[in-house]
């Protein structure tokens, strides 16, 4: 389904006039705290961000919160304590995830405590990673995609992350299997560049692509999936935006998630 | 209580009517265009003599009227044509069946600018729009394909959908809350091409009436209007055949007698051929693509007797969309609709209906992997009664009224390749029944009442499984409901209420209240209308939408009826109001009703209207000020927030300019706030990438809409035969770049930044469309 509105959309490009930079209106919110922790299932220093929002209108620079604490538990009763790195406001502990295993994550910033808990789901094997034809108006355009087969008798969350070399491509990609169980699963994955440059979302032979895939459970896959709905599409089109429904206490935005974590990469022909 | 009381006061009123012991008798009659037999909807009748009265045609061309003996002077009038003037002695009840000429074969001079004169100032009715068909056909609109849709949006209270988008709001009220009916069939998708043109081919629509507020009880189902839309019935002297070529579509329409005054048909037909220029492409998945809608109009009516008349109309469109080898898409509407007018007596006239419809659209991904095929359907069964029946001073309407619903929301089927499992969503089947009485009351030279209720039934019947859930979605219970069996039902009753009073024949006031209940609910997150956008009825989850509207206005007409100016100020309250949650699915889930939230709204505004009805030189101005809120306690943090068609301003200017003959210059233009919006108030990064965070609910606005659109017309020589017509059109002749969509991007100048990037759909776009009629 979503792949057609990207087809409609495409559609309606055709008839798109023009585009212009212009000045809106807003508030610049006071800062708020920001967590973003991920306790993954490869033996790695596992990270918990900590940082600040910024105003609207502010250049992109995003002050860091030290001197937290912060701490994950989980539900055999081990405690792993995060001590801030050499890079201010993240918080590290190198431990390995285990799927099936319910993490705790309780973080105390500025006089506040903070807490979330994440349920780390079982694996799902990536296959592969391929690139994919299409042809839209006579123009081939290559797709990334990753293969991978959905187990029957579960219900799975996916997240992926795609690198061209290595640049970050700035969709969020998200999925679960509620049409799709059981499946052997070919998922394509649409490049979008940092750039605001409309010809550089293509794929060219000799490009290097990776992808990163997580098996999230079911909050985060909300949490990506209401982020993809507003992601590209200010307002006006599609959903309201809102904050995403973060997983985290105490009003916090971000996530804290336990998810499987697997890498491929692959070139271009 | 208020019920019974109102029950009370309504048969008061009605019982309250005098006895005369004087003789009365009827004049009942039909009125008629002399060239081409179709019944006149809206001619005004006026009887003076011993005493005066005066009515109106009804939708069946058909009036009557009851007066004291004695001898009258009868005048028949209607807009564009000559007046009828007729003495006559009302000594037994009178059939008076006329024929006017319409200004086309007549002298200019003679031709009476009198009908319905005053009419505005005296009805009761508030809140009602007619479109003039033939300003229809002269004021400009996108690549010249004449729109009656986009025409209502120049109207105040009326707010358009977005640049060339076709959905509307009225007064306050969401896009599926406007209740659209072709010869009182429902059409659920309006809009042709994703919007941009509209399901009504302009060539065979007779006559179309907006309720924006006071709707009469004989309409229900939807919140905020009706937009009564009647087909025409077809020449019943001798064949015609007219036609158009435009640059993005052609019209036919052929119409001519079955038996001579006696029965008629007419059949019309459009079609867009934007795909055959891409089949001329040399590139295969070019000209493998598809790009068109069609759409076929057809009524027939026959004469059976004096008594009897039968009319059968249907509609049929469809869109289609499609990248060869990718997806395609389409959708349409059908309806059918068999009617019977029977006449009692001279007063009592009825009218009996059988309604079939259905909207339905099919998607196929033709992606070898991702291959399927999803349909979905709803589906409905119509039955109405509907009687009038015409007293001294009162006009009664009472009738009945029975609907069967089916939604099928999503079949999707794939084969054993696909990664997409075949899915079949549960049906859902519902009835919705109705029953009304309205009475329009003269009380006398100064008061005029039109008061009624409506007493509204639904049942969500089985089979089915009908599931609970808590706040956050999990479902609670589950109930299997067996075939036939009522799940849910709900009775909710409708007082109709309004009141004119005239100063005297150029003054009025006038007061209204309605209430509106809905139970058939558009899912969609979208903001202009997509062909996927999924029908639920209502259920122990959803309520029926309430709304309750009071309205007061002051009419005046200055100049003998040249210039008309009106003002209204309404408020309406909304109850059970949908919206949704945080990562809603939509679609193809059958736990969809886990993902709304019920809330409340409000609307509130002033409407100022200011029309030249004759003259060289006509128009109009609208001018709309108004405020549209919605709460709900999961948004916000509970508090009002604006809808996103909450526009603070909207003006309208139309401007018509019968140079000569044979040419005419029509403008209008638009100006209207932008729509509210969210605005991220701060930002921060998330798995690498630029998220926003926000804080208060559509308090931002899109840039202001404005607009300028011209179009010239310039009729053929008059021949006997045939007769021919250019229409030279240019949309946003400022090539004004309006909003259609903002996003946020990396700000060029200055990387680090953000930057707010505004997307425009159209710019200055020219059309031309050639029309024949012989």
């Amino acid at each position: 389904m979503k792949k057609l509105i990207i087809y409609l959309s495409l559609f309606t490009f055709c008839f798109t006039g023009c585009k212009k930079i212009i000045q809106i209106e807003t508030e610049n919110a006071d800062p708020q705290l920001v967590i973003e922790g991920v306790v993954n299932d490869s033996l790695i220093d596992q990270q918990i961000k900590i940082s600040k929002t910024i105003g609207y209108t502010e250049a992109n620079i995003f002050p860091k919160v030290s001197g937290a604490s912060v701490t994950v538990t989980d539900n055999k009763g081990n405690t792993y304590v995060f001590k801030e790195g050499t890079t201010p406001g993240t918080y590290i502990n190198k431990m390995k995830g285990v799927p099936g295993v319910t993490y705790n994550l309780t973080v105390t910033a500025e006089g506040q405590t903070y807490t979330a808990s994440s349920k780390m789901p079982n694996v799902v094997k990536m296959d592969s990673i391929g690139v994919i034809k299409n042809f839209f108006f006579g123009r081939e355009r290559k797709t990334a995609a990753v293969f991978l087969k959905d187990p029957v008798n579960e219900t799975n969350f996916y997240h992926f992350n795609l690198y061209v070399n290595d640049i970050l491509s700035e969709r969020f990609y998200v999925n679960n299997d509620r049409l799709t169980n059981g499946n052997d699963l070919r998922i394509q994955l649409f490049f979008k560049p940092p750039t605001n440059d409309h010809d550089s979302d293509e794929l060219n032979s000799n490009d290097k692509i990776k992808v990163e895939m997580e098996c999230i459970d079911s909050n985060i896959f909300d949490y990506w999936y209401a982020l993809s709905q507003q992601s590209n599409r200010g307002p006006n089109q599609g959903t309201t935006p809102a904050n995403p429904a973060s997983n985290i206490s105490n009003q916090a935005l971000g996530y804290f998630s336990a998810n499987t974590y697997q890498v491929l990469s692959a070139t271009v022909k | 209580m208020l019920i019974k009381h109102y029950l009370a006061l309504f048969f008061l009123l009605f019982l309250s009517t005098p006895i005369f012991a004087q003789k009365k008798f009827t004049i009942s009659g039909t009125i008629r265009d002399a060239g081409t037999g179709e019944t006149l909807i809206g001619a005004t009748i006026r009887i003076s003599g011993a005493s005066t009265a005066a009515t109106l045609t009804n939708n069946y061309g058909y009036f009557a009227l009851t007066q004291p003996e004695g001898t009258y002077t009868v005048a028949v009038s209607y807009t564009g044509y000559a007046s009828i003037v007729k003495t006559i002695s009302l000594i037994k009840d009178t059939k008076l069946n006329e024929e006017l000429k319409s200004a086309n074969d007549l002298d200019e001079v003679t031709v009476s600018a009198n009908n319905r004169k005053n009419e505005n100032v005296k009805s009761a009715q508030m809140g009602l729009e007619r479109i003039d068909m033939k300003s229809l056909n002269s004021i400009p609109v996108l690549l010249g394909e004449k729109d009656i849709l986009k025409t209502i949006q120049l109207l105040p209270g009326v707010k358009s959908g977005g640049e060339g988008n076709t959905g509307f709001y009225v007064r306050g009220g969401a896009a599926d809350q406007n209740l659209i009916i072709l010869d009182e069939a429902v059409v659920y998708n309006s809009s042709h091409l994703l919007g941009f043109f509209s399901t009504f081919n302009a060539d065979a629509i007779k006559d179309v009436s907006l309720y924006k507020g006071g709707m009469p009880a004989q309409y229900g189902g939807r919140l905020s209007s009706v937009l009564d839309v009647k087909m025409d019935d077809g020449n019943n002297k001798e064949f015609k055949f007219q036609g158009g070529i435009g640059l993005i579509a052609s019209r036919v329409k052929a119409e001519g007698p079955i038996v001579k005054d006696r029965g008629s048909f007419m059949v019309s037909f459009r079609r867009t051929y934007i795909d055959l220029f891409l089949r001329s492409s040399p590139d295969s998945t070019v000209n493998g693509s598809t790009l068109n809608f069609y759409d076929i109009n057809a009524k027939a009516n026959y004469k059976i007797n004096d008594k009897n008349t039968i009319y059968i109309s249907g509609y049929f469109g469809k869109d289609n969309i499609g990248v060869k080898d990718l997806f395609e898409n389409n959708w349409g509407n059908v309806t059918t609709t068999i009617r019977l007018n029977h006449i009692f007596s001279d007063r009592l006239f009825s009218n009996t209906s059988l309604i079939y419809n259905n909207y339905n659209y099919t998607v196929r991904l033709l992606n070898d992997a991702t291959n399927f095929k999803a349909t979905s359907l709803v589906r409905d069964f119509n039955f109405k009664e509907d009687f009038q029946y015409f007293s001294n001073k009162h006009t009664l309407r009472f009738g009945i009224n029975a609907t069967q619903h089916r939604i099928s929301p999503i079949d999707i089927d794939s084969d054993e390749a696909s990664q997409v499992n075949s899915l079949t969503q549960e049906r859902r089947y519902g009835i919705e029944s109705a029953a009304y009485i309205s009475d329009e009351w003269a009380v006398n030279e100064h008061l005029n009442f039109l008061y009624g209720v409506r007493l509204a039934a639904f049942s969500l019947m089985g089979p089915g499984n009908f599931s609970t859930y808590d706040a956050d979605g999990n479902t609670l219970s589950t109930e299997n409901v067996a075939k036939g069996k009522f799940h849910k039902n709900y009775f909710n009753l409708e007082p109709r209420f309004s009141v004119s009073y005239l100063f005297n024949e150029e003054n009025s006031i006038k007061a209204s209240y309605n209430r509106n209940t809905q139970n058939v609910h558009i899912l969609t997150n979208a903001t202009s209308s997509s062909p996927t956008d999924q029908y639920v009825l209502s259920s122990t989850n959803i309520k029926p939408e309430i709304a309750d509207q009071v309205a007061l206005g002051y009419f005046k007409n200055i100049q003998d009826n040249n210039y008309e100016l009106s003002g209204e100020i309404y408020y309406k309250w909304l109850q059970n109001q949908i919206d949704y949650k945080n990562a809603a699915e939509l679609l193809a889930n059958s736990n969809v009703e886990s993902e709304l939230l019920y809330g409340v709204g409000r609307a509130y505004g002033m409407e100022l209207f200011f029309k030249k009805k004759f003259g060289k030189l006509n128009g109009w101005v609208g001018y709309t000020l108004s405020r549209t809120e919605r709460k709900f306690t999961e948004l916000n943090d509970g508090k009002y927030f604006p809808a996103r068609q909450d526009r603070t301003h909207d003006i309208s200017l139309v401007g018509i300019y019968n140079m000569t003959k044979r040419w005419t210059f029509s403008s209008s233009f638009i100006y209207s706030t932008g729509n509210a919006v969210t605005y991220p108030a701060g930002k921060y990064t998330i798995g690498g990438q630029a998220a926003y965070y926000y804080t208060q609910r559509n308090a931002g606005r899109m840039p202001y809409n404005m607009r300028w659109d011209v179009s010239a017309t310039l009729e053929g020589k008059v021949r006997k035969k045939y007769q021919s017509s250019w229409n030279f059109g240019i949309y946003n002749l400022l090539a004004r770049k309006n909003p259609y969509a903002i996003e946020f991007i990396t700000d060029p100048d200055h990387p680090g930044k953000t930057a707010a990037q505004q997307t425009s759909l159209f710019g200055l776009i020219p059309s031309i469309t050639w029309n024949f009629k012989f």
